[in-house]
Protein backbone atom coordinates (compact mmCIF):
# COMPACT_ATOMS: atom_id res chain seq x y z
CA UNK A 1 0.00 0.00 0.00
CA UNK A 2 2.78 2.19 -0.69
CA UNK A 3 1.01 5.12 -1.88
CA UNK A 4 3.28 7.14 -4.10
CA UNK A 5 2.01 11.26 -3.61
CA UNK A 6 4.64 14.25 -5.77
CA UNK A 7 3.23 17.00 -3.33
CA UNK A 8 5.12 19.76 -6.03
CA UNK A 9 2.88 22.59 -5.98
CA UNK A 10 2.25 22.09 -9.76
CA UNK A 11 0.93 18.54 -8.85
CA UNK A 12 -1.29 20.03 -5.89
CA UNK A 13 -2.82 22.31 -7.98
CA UNK A 14 -3.55 19.98 -11.11
CA UNK A 15 -5.10 17.19 -9.04
CA UNK A 16 -7.46 19.14 -7.12
CA UNK A 17 -11.38 18.93 -8.04
CA UNK A 18 -12.74 20.98 -10.62
CA UNK A 19 -13.93 23.68 -7.95
CA UNK A 20 -11.04 24.01 -6.16
CA UNK A 21 -9.72 24.73 -9.07
CA UNK A 22 -12.38 27.40 -9.78
CA UNK A 23 -11.38 28.78 -6.62
CA UNK A 24 -7.85 28.45 -6.91
CA UNK A 25 -8.21 30.49 -10.85
CA UNK A 26 -10.24 33.00 -9.53
CA UNK A 27 -8.29 33.65 -6.65
CA UNK A 28 -5.17 34.15 -8.69
CA UNK A 29 -6.82 36.54 -10.80
CA UNK A 30 -8.11 38.60 -7.96
CA UNK A 31 -4.55 38.47 -6.86
CA UNK A 32 -3.39 39.28 -9.92
CA UNK A 33 -5.90 42.66 -11.18
CA UNK A 34 -5.19 43.78 -6.83
CA UNK A 35 -1.90 44.21 -7.10
CA UNK A 36 -2.26 46.16 -10.28
CA UNK A 37 -4.29 48.49 -8.61
CA UNK A 38 -2.15 49.01 -5.81
CA UNK A 39 0.78 50.09 -7.75
CA UNK A 40 -1.42 52.76 -9.73
CA UNK A 41 -2.71 53.82 -6.68
CA UNK A 42 0.47 54.29 -5.22
CA UNK A 43 1.86 55.75 -8.22
CA UNK A 44 -1.04 58.27 -8.16
CA UNK A 45 -0.96 58.86 -4.79
CA UNK A 46 2.89 59.74 -4.46
CA UNK A 47 2.20 62.13 -7.44
CA UNK A 48 -0.83 64.16 -6.51
CA UNK A 49 1.05 64.58 -2.83
CA UNK A 50 4.66 65.47 -4.97
CA UNK A 51 1.94 67.79 -7.27
CA UNK A 52 0.59 69.02 -4.47
CA UNK A 53 3.45 69.78 -2.55
CA UNK A 54 5.07 71.81 -5.56
CA UNK A 55 2.05 74.02 -5.57
CA UNK A 56 1.83 75.21 -2.27
CA UNK A 57 5.34 76.07 -2.19
CA UNK A 58 4.81 78.10 -5.26
CA UNK A 59 1.35 79.51 -3.89
CA UNK A 60 2.69 80.64 -0.49
CA UNK A 61 5.43 82.22 -2.27
CA UNK A 62 3.55 85.37 -3.31
CA UNK A 63 3.20 85.37 -6.74
CA UNK A 64 0.46 86.73 -8.71
CA UNK A 65 -2.84 85.12 -8.89
CA UNK A 66 -3.06 85.78 -12.26
CA UNK A 67 0.36 84.03 -13.47
CA UNK A 68 -0.65 81.12 -10.95
CA UNK A 69 -3.86 80.45 -12.73
CA UNK A 70 -1.95 80.63 -15.86
CA UNK A 71 0.20 78.68 -14.94
CA UNK A 72 -2.08 76.18 -13.03
CA UNK A 73 -4.83 76.25 -16.22
CA UNK A 74 -1.63 75.49 -18.78
CA UNK A 75 -0.57 72.40 -16.45
CA UNK A 76 -1.57 68.93 -16.58
CA UNK A 77 -1.26 68.59 -12.50
CA UNK A 78 -4.30 67.22 -10.36
CA UNK A 79 -5.19 67.86 -6.82
CA UNK A 80 -4.36 71.17 -5.32
CA UNK A 81 -3.56 72.85 -8.39
CA UNK A 82 -6.84 72.03 -9.86
CA UNK A 83 -8.99 73.56 -6.94
CA UNK A 84 -7.22 76.59 -7.24
CA UNK A 85 -7.70 76.90 -11.02
CA UNK A 86 -11.31 75.89 -10.58
CA UNK A 87 -12.01 78.19 -7.90
CA UNK A 88 -10.21 81.30 -9.34
CA UNK A 89 -11.98 81.15 -12.60
CA UNK A 90 -15.26 80.97 -11.26
CA UNK A 91 -13.94 83.86 -9.07
CA UNK A 92 -12.67 85.96 -12.00
CA UNK A 93 -16.37 85.22 -14.20
CA UNK A 94 -18.60 86.07 -11.65
CA UNK A 95 -16.37 89.26 -10.65
CA UNK A 96 -16.41 90.17 -13.83
CA UNK A 97 -20.25 89.76 -14.47
CA UNK A 98 -20.88 92.22 -11.45
CA UNK A 99 -22.23 89.71 -8.87
CA UNK A 100 -22.09 90.85 -5.17
CA UNK A 101 -19.51 89.70 -3.10
CA UNK A 102 -21.06 87.03 -1.12
CA UNK A 103 -22.66 85.68 -4.44
CA UNK A 104 -19.65 85.35 -5.61
CA UNK A 105 -17.27 83.92 -2.98
CA UNK A 106 -19.79 81.62 -2.22
CA UNK A 107 -19.81 80.55 -6.34
CA UNK A 108 -16.01 79.92 -5.88
CA UNK A 109 -16.23 78.23 -2.94
CA UNK A 110 -19.28 75.73 -4.23
CA UNK A 111 -16.56 75.78 -7.53
CA UNK A 112 -13.57 74.30 -5.41
CA UNK A 113 -15.37 72.34 -3.71
CA UNK A 114 -16.73 70.24 -6.42
CA UNK A 115 -13.42 70.02 -7.57
CA UNK A 116 -12.46 68.93 -4.03
CA UNK A 117 -14.60 66.01 -4.04
CA UNK A 118 -14.09 65.08 -7.75
CA UNK A 119 -10.22 64.93 -7.06
CA UNK A 120 -10.96 62.71 -3.97
CA UNK A 121 -13.35 60.68 -6.08
CA UNK A 122 -10.42 60.12 -8.46
CA UNK A 123 -8.21 59.26 -5.97
CA UNK A 124 -10.22 56.86 -3.99
CA UNK A 125 -11.60 54.84 -7.33
CA UNK A 126 -10.90 51.46 -7.42
CA UNK A 127 -9.74 51.55 -3.48
CA UNK A 128 -13.53 49.63 -2.90
CA UNK A 129 -12.01 46.98 -5.28
CA UNK A 130 -8.95 46.58 -2.73
CA UNK A 131 -11.36 46.64 0.39
CA UNK A 132 -13.39 43.68 -1.46
CA UNK A 133 -10.93 41.50 -2.00
CA UNK A 134 -9.41 42.10 0.96
CA UNK A 135 -12.25 40.56 3.05
CA UNK A 136 -13.69 38.45 0.36
CA UNK A 137 -10.82 36.46 -0.73
CA UNK A 138 -9.97 34.42 2.07
CA UNK A 139 -13.77 33.65 2.51
CA UNK A 140 -13.23 32.20 -1.28
CA UNK A 141 -9.87 30.43 -0.26
CA UNK A 142 -11.77 28.95 2.51
CA UNK A 143 -14.80 27.95 0.29
CA UNK A 144 -12.13 25.73 -1.58
CA UNK A 145 -10.90 23.97 0.93
CA UNK A 146 -13.61 22.95 3.26
CA UNK A 147 -15.01 21.21 -0.70
CA UNK A 148 -11.14 19.98 -1.21
CA UNK A 149 -11.08 18.53 2.77
CA UNK A 150 -15.31 17.15 1.92
CA UNK A 151 -14.22 15.30 -0.91
CA UNK A 152 -11.08 13.99 0.31
CA UNK A 153 -13.29 12.74 3.20
CA UNK A 154 -15.91 11.28 1.26
CA UNK A 155 -13.42 9.65 -0.82
CA UNK A 156 -12.16 8.19 2.52
CA UNK A 157 -16.08 6.62 3.75
CA UNK A 158 -15.33 4.22 1.40
CA UNK A 159 -12.04 2.95 2.19
CA UNK A 160 -12.27 -0.11 5.17
CA UNK A 161 -8.99 1.16 6.95
CA UNK A 162 -8.29 5.11 6.76
CA UNK A 163 -4.75 6.29 6.95
CA UNK A 164 -3.46 9.28 6.96
CA UNK A 165 -2.07 8.88 3.46
CA UNK A 166 -5.18 8.75 1.88
CA UNK A 167 -6.41 12.10 3.51
CA UNK A 168 -3.49 14.16 3.53
CA UNK A 169 -2.94 14.95 0.12
CA UNK A 170 -6.78 15.84 -0.64
CA UNK A 171 -5.94 18.62 2.82
CA UNK A 172 -2.99 19.69 1.28
CA UNK A 173 -4.60 20.18 -2.26
CA UNK A 174 -7.45 22.38 -0.27
CA UNK A 175 -5.40 24.32 1.91
CA UNK A 176 -3.49 25.80 -1.41
CA UNK A 177 -6.60 27.33 -2.01
CA UNK A 178 -6.84 28.76 1.25
CA UNK A 179 -3.21 30.23 0.56
CA UNK A 180 -3.82 32.08 -2.61
CA UNK A 181 -6.72 33.71 -0.84
CA UNK A 182 -4.63 35.15 1.79
CA UNK A 183 -1.74 35.67 -0.28
CA UNK A 184 -4.57 37.87 -2.76
CA UNK A 185 -5.83 39.02 0.50
CA UNK A 186 -3.24 40.68 2.76
CA UNK A 187 -1.38 43.01 0.81
CA UNK A 188 -4.75 44.21 -0.52
CA UNK A 189 -5.51 45.09 3.07
CA UNK A 190 -2.34 46.25 3.82
CA UNK A 191 -2.54 48.89 1.06
CA UNK A 192 -5.84 49.83 1.28
CA UNK A 193 -5.45 50.57 5.00
CA UNK A 194 -2.25 53.12 3.89
CA UNK A 195 -4.38 54.52 0.71
CA UNK A 196 -7.05 55.59 2.82
CA UNK A 197 -4.89 57.02 5.24
CA UNK A 198 -2.76 59.11 2.47
CA UNK A 199 -6.17 60.01 0.73
CA UNK A 200 -7.26 61.35 4.01
CA UNK A 201 -4.20 63.27 4.44
CA UNK A 202 -4.54 64.90 0.95
CA UNK A 203 -8.45 66.07 1.12
CA UNK A 204 -7.57 67.71 4.56
CA UNK A 205 -4.76 69.64 3.03
CA UNK A 206 -7.56 70.39 -0.03
CA UNK A 207 -9.96 71.68 2.70
CA UNK A 208 -7.48 73.96 4.47
CA UNK A 209 -6.32 75.10 1.16
CA UNK A 210 -9.87 75.98 0.11
CA UNK A 211 -10.50 77.90 3.10
CA UNK A 212 -7.35 80.40 3.10
CA UNK A 213 -7.69 80.77 -0.27
CA UNK A 214 -11.34 81.83 0.00
CA UNK A 215 -9.93 84.22 2.90
CA UNK A 216 -7.56 85.41 0.38
CA UNK A 217 -10.11 86.03 -2.53
CA UNK A 218 -12.36 87.65 0.61
CA UNK A 219 -9.30 90.23 0.77
CA UNK A 220 -9.13 90.78 -3.03
CA UNK A 221 -13.01 92.12 -2.93
CA UNK A 222 -12.53 94.54 -1.06
CA UNK B 1 -21.69 75.35 -16.68
CA UNK B 2 -18.11 76.76 -17.78
CA UNK B 3 -17.51 74.75 -14.35
CA UNK B 4 -18.39 71.58 -15.38
CA UNK B 5 -16.96 71.65 -18.94
CA UNK B 6 -13.72 72.73 -17.25
CA UNK B 7 -13.84 69.85 -15.34
CA UNK B 8 -14.95 67.69 -18.16
CA UNK B 9 -11.88 68.62 -19.33
CA UNK B 10 -9.85 68.10 -16.02
CA UNK B 11 -11.28 64.37 -15.68
CA UNK B 12 -9.96 63.84 -19.47
CA UNK B 13 -6.63 65.10 -19.01
CA UNK B 14 -6.49 62.66 -15.76
CA UNK B 15 -7.61 59.63 -17.48
CA UNK B 16 -4.54 60.60 -20.00
CA UNK B 17 -1.85 60.72 -17.43
CA UNK B 18 -3.13 57.77 -15.54
CA UNK B 19 -1.70 55.91 -18.52
CA UNK B 20 1.85 55.77 -17.89
CA UNK B 21 1.07 54.25 -14.58
CA UNK B 22 -0.60 51.56 -16.08
CA UNK B 23 2.32 49.91 -18.04
CA UNK B 24 4.88 50.60 -14.90
CA UNK B 25 1.95 49.02 -12.54
CA UNK B 26 1.10 45.91 -14.86
CA UNK B 27 4.72 45.10 -15.35
CA UNK B 28 5.46 45.16 -11.68
CA UNK B 29 2.36 43.18 -10.50
CA UNK B 30 3.45 40.64 -13.30
CA UNK B 31 6.91 40.44 -11.80
CA UNK B 32 5.07 40.32 -8.24
CA UNK B 33 3.53 37.27 -9.23
CA UNK B 34 6.37 35.65 -10.95
CA UNK B 35 8.74 36.14 -7.90
CA UNK B 36 6.47 34.47 -5.90
CA UNK B 37 5.80 31.37 -8.46
CA UNK B 38 9.39 31.04 -8.51
CA UNK B 39 9.92 30.99 -4.66
CA UNK B 40 7.34 28.22 -4.63
CA UNK B 41 8.97 26.19 -6.92
CA UNK B 42 12.73 26.80 -6.16
CA UNK B 43 12.70 28.29 -2.56
CA UNK B 44 9.94 26.30 -0.99
CA UNK B 45 10.99 21.86 -0.57
CA UNK B 46 7.81 20.24 -1.34
CA UNK B 47 7.92 16.59 -0.38
CA UNK B 48 9.18 15.11 -3.84
CA UNK B 49 11.50 12.23 -3.05
CA UNK B 50 9.79 9.20 -3.26
CA UNK B 51 8.87 6.60 -0.71
CA UNK B 52 8.75 3.12 0.81
CA UNK B 53 7.89 0.60 3.56
CA UNK B 54 10.07 0.61 6.87
CA UNK B 55 13.29 -1.21 7.27
CA UNK B 56 15.77 0.50 9.53
CA UNK B 57 19.21 0.13 8.37
CA UNK B 58 21.52 0.71 11.01
CA UNK B 59 25.11 1.42 9.70
CA UNK B 60 28.35 3.04 10.27
CA UNK B 61 27.39 3.56 14.17
CA UNK B 62 30.49 3.42 15.87
CA UNK B 63 33.67 3.91 13.89
CA UNK B 64 35.20 0.12 14.21
CA UNK B 65 32.07 -1.55 12.77
CA UNK B 66 31.47 -0.21 9.90
CA UNK B 67 32.45 -3.06 7.49
CA UNK B 68 31.86 -5.91 9.76
CA UNK B 69 28.61 -5.22 10.10
CA UNK B 70 27.68 -8.54 7.69
CA UNK B 71 30.31 -10.94 9.24
CA UNK B 72 29.67 -10.71 12.86
CA UNK B 73 28.15 -13.91 13.54
CA UNK B 74 30.95 -16.13 12.54
CA UNK B 75 32.86 -14.63 15.57
CA UNK B 76 30.42 -15.65 18.36
CA UNK B 77 32.33 -18.97 19.15
CA UNK B 78 33.89 -17.39 21.58
CA UNK B 79 36.29 -20.14 22.34
CA UNK B 80 37.61 -20.47 19.13
CA UNK B 81 39.19 -16.87 19.58
CA UNK B 82 41.23 -17.14 22.33
CA UNK B 83 42.50 -20.72 21.14
CA UNK B 84 43.58 -20.35 17.45
CA UNK B 85 47.06 -18.42 18.34
CA UNK B 86 48.48 -20.48 21.35
CA UNK B 87 47.58 -23.94 18.96
CA UNK B 88 49.48 -23.16 15.51
CA UNK B 89 52.73 -23.45 17.43
CA UNK B 90 51.97 -27.06 18.37
CA UNK B 91 50.60 -27.75 14.73
CA UNK B 92 54.18 -27.15 13.40
CA UNK B 93 54.89 -31.01 14.06
CA UNK B 94 56.73 -30.29 16.74
CA UNK B 95 54.23 -32.21 18.80
CA UNK B 96 55.51 -36.05 18.01
CA UNK B 97 58.60 -35.46 19.91
CA UNK B 98 57.45 -33.52 23.21
CA UNK B 99 55.53 -35.44 25.13
CA UNK B 100 52.67 -33.42 25.77
CA UNK B 101 50.36 -35.49 24.52
CA UNK B 102 47.33 -35.20 26.13
CA UNK B 103 46.99 -31.51 24.87
CA UNK B 104 48.28 -31.09 21.41
CA UNK B 105 45.68 -33.43 19.74
CA UNK B 106 42.72 -31.38 21.12
CA UNK B 107 44.91 -28.42 19.75
CA UNK B 108 45.30 -30.33 16.07
CA UNK B 109 41.52 -30.53 15.20
CA UNK B 110 40.82 -26.97 15.98
CA UNK B 111 43.24 -24.80 14.11
CA UNK B 112 42.01 -27.06 11.00
CA UNK B 113 38.31 -25.78 11.69
CA UNK B 114 39.15 -22.58 12.31
CA UNK B 115 40.97 -22.11 9.36
CA UNK B 116 38.09 -23.81 7.57
CA UNK B 117 35.61 -21.02 8.86
CA UNK B 118 37.95 -17.95 7.53
CA UNK B 119 38.23 -19.27 3.79
CA UNK B 120 34.73 -20.72 3.65
CA UNK B 121 33.03 -18.39 5.51
CA UNK B 122 33.28 -15.02 2.95
CA UNK B 123 31.99 -17.82 0.36
CA UNK B 124 29.10 -18.95 2.51
CA UNK B 125 27.57 -16.07 3.67
CA UNK B 126 26.42 -14.12 1.28
CA UNK B 127 24.79 -17.16 -1.07
CA UNK B 128 22.18 -19.28 1.82
CA UNK B 129 22.61 -22.68 -0.01
CA UNK B 130 25.85 -23.40 0.77
CA UNK B 131 25.69 -24.09 4.76
CA UNK B 132 23.76 -27.31 3.44
CA UNK B 133 27.03 -28.24 1.52
CA UNK B 134 29.44 -27.91 4.67
CA UNK B 135 27.91 -30.69 6.68
CA UNK B 136 28.79 -33.14 4.17
CA UNK B 137 31.91 -32.41 3.12
CA UNK B 138 33.57 -31.55 6.23
CA UNK B 139 32.57 -35.36 7.73
CA UNK B 140 35.00 -36.81 5.02
CA UNK B 141 37.92 -34.43 5.22
CA UNK B 142 38.43 -34.97 9.38
CA UNK B 143 38.29 -38.49 9.37
CA UNK B 144 41.12 -38.35 6.63
CA UNK B 145 43.17 -35.88 8.75
CA UNK B 146 43.04 -37.51 11.95
CA UNK B 147 43.74 -41.21 11.21
CA UNK B 148 47.11 -39.52 9.35
CA UNK B 149 48.68 -37.00 11.65
CA UNK B 150 47.35 -39.09 15.16
CA UNK B 151 48.98 -42.43 14.63
CA UNK B 152 52.73 -41.40 13.98
CA UNK B 153 52.66 -38.86 16.96
CA UNK B 154 51.55 -41.45 19.31
CA UNK B 155 53.85 -44.68 18.61
CA UNK B 156 56.73 -42.62 18.46
CA UNK B 157 55.84 -40.96 22.14
CA UNK B 158 55.10 -43.92 23.79
CA UNK B 159 57.77 -46.07 23.51
CA UNK B 160 60.70 -43.15 24.02
CA UNK B 161 59.64 -41.23 27.36
CA UNK B 162 58.80 -43.86 29.91
CA UNK B 163 58.00 -42.32 33.04
CA UNK B 164 55.25 -39.42 31.68
CA UNK B 165 53.61 -41.71 29.12
CA UNK B 166 51.64 -44.17 31.66
CA UNK B 167 49.16 -41.44 31.88
CA UNK B 168 49.52 -40.66 28.23
CA UNK B 169 47.48 -43.39 26.33
CA UNK B 170 44.31 -43.30 27.84
CA UNK B 171 43.95 -39.58 27.69
CA UNK B 172 45.02 -40.04 23.83
CA UNK B 173 42.57 -42.51 23.55
CA UNK B 174 39.46 -40.17 25.61
CA UNK B 175 40.42 -37.25 23.55
CA UNK B 176 40.22 -38.76 19.79
CA UNK B 177 36.43 -39.66 21.12
CA UNK B 178 35.87 -36.25 22.33
CA UNK B 179 37.31 -34.85 19.35
CA UNK B 180 35.25 -36.31 17.15
CA UNK B 181 32.24 -35.31 19.28
CA UNK B 182 33.53 -31.59 19.59
CA UNK B 183 34.46 -31.70 16.31
CA UNK B 184 30.79 -32.88 15.02
CA UNK B 185 29.89 -30.85 17.54
CA UNK B 186 31.31 -27.90 16.12
CA UNK B 187 30.34 -28.68 12.15
CA UNK B 188 27.14 -28.78 13.75
CA UNK B 189 27.24 -25.45 15.42
CA UNK B 190 29.17 -24.07 12.65
CA UNK B 191 26.66 -24.72 10.03
CA UNK B 192 24.12 -23.44 11.93
CA UNK B 193 25.71 -20.16 12.65
CA UNK B 194 26.66 -20.21 8.95
CA UNK B 195 23.05 -20.24 8.21
CA UNK B 196 22.23 -17.81 10.24
CA UNK B 197 24.71 -15.62 9.42
CA UNK B 198 23.77 -16.00 5.87
CA UNK B 199 20.40 -14.73 6.67
CA UNK B 200 21.49 -12.40 8.64
CA UNK B 201 24.19 -10.92 5.41
CA UNK B 202 21.01 -11.06 3.09
CA UNK B 203 18.73 -9.45 5.59
CA UNK B 204 21.33 -6.57 7.29
CA UNK B 205 23.06 -4.12 5.24
CA UNK B 206 24.47 -5.92 1.70
CA UNK B 207 26.69 -2.57 2.04
CA UNK B 208 30.01 -4.25 3.93
CA UNK B 209 30.87 -7.03 1.70
CA UNK B 210 34.39 -7.13 2.71
CA UNK B 211 34.06 -7.87 6.46
CA UNK B 212 37.54 -8.59 8.09
CA UNK B 213 36.68 -11.56 10.22
CA UNK B 214 39.94 -11.30 12.06
CA UNK B 215 38.86 -9.58 15.52
CA UNK B 216 35.84 -11.25 15.61
CA UNK B 217 34.17 -10.63 18.99
CA UNK B 218 34.62 -7.03 18.75
CA UNK B 219 32.73 -7.09 15.40
CA UNK B 220 30.26 -9.29 17.18
CA UNK B 221 29.46 -7.29 20.03
CA UNK B 222 29.26 -4.06 17.87
CA UNK B 223 26.85 -6.07 15.55
CA UNK B 224 25.13 -7.13 17.97
CA UNK B 225 24.85 -3.54 19.79
CA UNK B 226 24.22 -2.38 16.56
CA UNK B 227 21.35 -4.56 15.91
CA UNK B 228 19.70 -3.98 18.86
CA UNK B 229 19.31 -0.19 18.58
CA UNK B 230 18.16 -0.38 15.06
CA UNK B 231 15.44 -2.98 16.16
CA UNK B 232 14.56 -0.89 19.29
CA UNK B 233 14.02 2.65 16.63
CA UNK B 234 12.23 -0.15 14.25
CA UNK B 235 9.99 -0.76 16.71
CA UNK B 236 9.29 3.16 17.60
CA UNK B 237 8.75 4.27 14.04
CA UNK B 238 5.95 4.92 12.90
CA UNK B 239 5.99 5.31 9.11
CA UNK B 240 4.69 8.64 7.45
CA UNK B 241 2.68 7.66 4.61
CA UNK B 242 3.21 8.37 1.36
CA UNK B 243 7.08 7.19 1.14
CA UNK B 244 8.00 5.62 -1.78
CA UNK B 245 11.83 4.97 -2.89
CA UNK B 246 14.76 4.70 -0.45
CA UNK B 247 15.28 7.92 0.94
CA UNK B 248 18.20 7.58 3.20
CA UNK B 249 18.52 9.54 6.64
CA UNK B 250 21.65 9.96 8.73
CA UNK B 251 21.10 11.32 12.15
CA UNK B 252 23.50 12.33 15.21
CA UNK B 253 22.20 10.78 18.97
CA UNK B 254 23.89 11.90 21.83
CA UNK B 255 23.46 9.57 24.51
CA UNK B 256 24.29 9.51 27.92
CA UNK B 257 25.78 6.56 29.55
CA UNK B 258 22.82 5.17 30.73
CA UNK B 259 21.48 4.60 27.30
CA UNK B 260 19.35 8.08 27.43
CA UNK B 261 19.06 9.52 24.36
CA UNK B 262 20.08 13.51 25.15
CA UNK B 263 19.94 15.06 21.99
CA UNK B 264 19.43 14.12 18.12
CA UNK B 265 20.37 15.89 15.30
CA UNK B 266 19.66 15.23 11.64
CA UNK B 267 22.74 15.13 10.02
CA UNK B 268 21.56 14.76 6.40
CA UNK B 269 17.41 15.02 5.65
CA UNK B 270 15.94 12.31 3.42
CA UNK B 271 14.23 14.76 1.93
CA UNK B 272 11.19 13.77 3.10
CA UNK B 273 10.30 16.09 5.85
CA UNK B 274 7.43 13.77 7.71
CA UNK B 275 9.91 11.00 7.84
CA UNK B 276 12.31 12.88 9.36
CA UNK B 277 10.67 13.85 12.16
CA UNK B 278 9.18 10.35 12.58
CA UNK B 279 12.80 9.13 12.68
CA UNK B 280 13.84 11.60 15.29
CA UNK B 281 10.32 10.96 17.19
CA UNK B 282 10.90 7.00 17.32
CA UNK B 283 15.05 7.37 18.53
CA UNK B 284 13.72 9.77 21.22
CA UNK B 285 11.19 7.25 21.89
CA UNK B 286 13.39 4.65 21.67
CA UNK B 287 15.50 6.09 25.13
CA UNK B 288 17.26 4.07 26.68
CA UNK B 289 18.87 2.89 23.94
CA UNK B 290 20.09 -0.61 24.33
CA UNK B 291 23.59 -0.66 26.03
CA UNK B 292 26.29 -2.97 24.59
CA UNK B 293 27.50 -5.92 26.47
CA UNK B 294 31.22 -4.93 25.98
CA UNK B 295 30.84 -1.47 28.13
CA UNK B 296 34.61 -0.39 26.05
CA UNK B 297 32.35 -0.01 22.80
CA UNK B 298 29.90 2.64 24.34
CA UNK B 299 29.84 5.72 22.66
CA UNK B 300 28.60 8.82 23.62
CA UNK B 301 27.75 10.46 19.97
CA UNK B 302 26.37 7.76 17.52
CA UNK B 303 25.78 7.81 13.69
CA UNK B 304 22.75 6.36 12.75
CA UNK B 305 21.67 5.80 9.06
CA UNK B 306 18.16 5.19 8.63
CA UNK B 307 16.91 3.56 5.56
CA UNK B 308 13.67 2.75 5.29
CA UNK B 309 13.42 0.10 2.56
CA UNK B 310 10.51 -0.61 0.13
CA UNK B 311 8.97 -3.93 1.88
CA UNK B 312 5.46 -4.09 0.69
Amino acid sequence: MTVTHDLSILSLISQASVLVQLVMALLATLSLVSWYWIFRKSFQIRQARTETERFERDFWSGGDLNTLYESASRSQAEGMERIFESGYREFTKLRAKGHDHTATLDGARRAMRATHQREIDDLEAHLAFLASVGSVSPYIGLLGTVWGIMNSFRGLSSVGTATLAQVAPGIAEALVATAIGLFAAIPAVVAYNRFAHDIDRLGIRFESFMEEFSNILQRNLR
Amino acid sequence: MSASAAAARSGARHEQRALPGKWAALGLTVAVHLALALFLFFGVRWQSPPPAALEVGLAGAPAPAAAPAARPKPTPEPRPAPKPEPKPQPKSEPKPAPAPKPEPPKPQPKPEPKPEIATKAPEKKPEPPKPQPKPTPKPEPKPQPKPEPKPPPKPAPKPAPKPAPKPEPKPAAKPLDDYMAQRLAQETLRADEARLASLMAQEGARVAAQGTTGRGAPGGDIDKYRAAIAAKVRGNLLRPPGLSGNPEAVFEVIQLPSGEVLEVRLKRSSGVAALDDAIERAIRRSSPLPLPDNRSQFQRTLELKFRPLAED
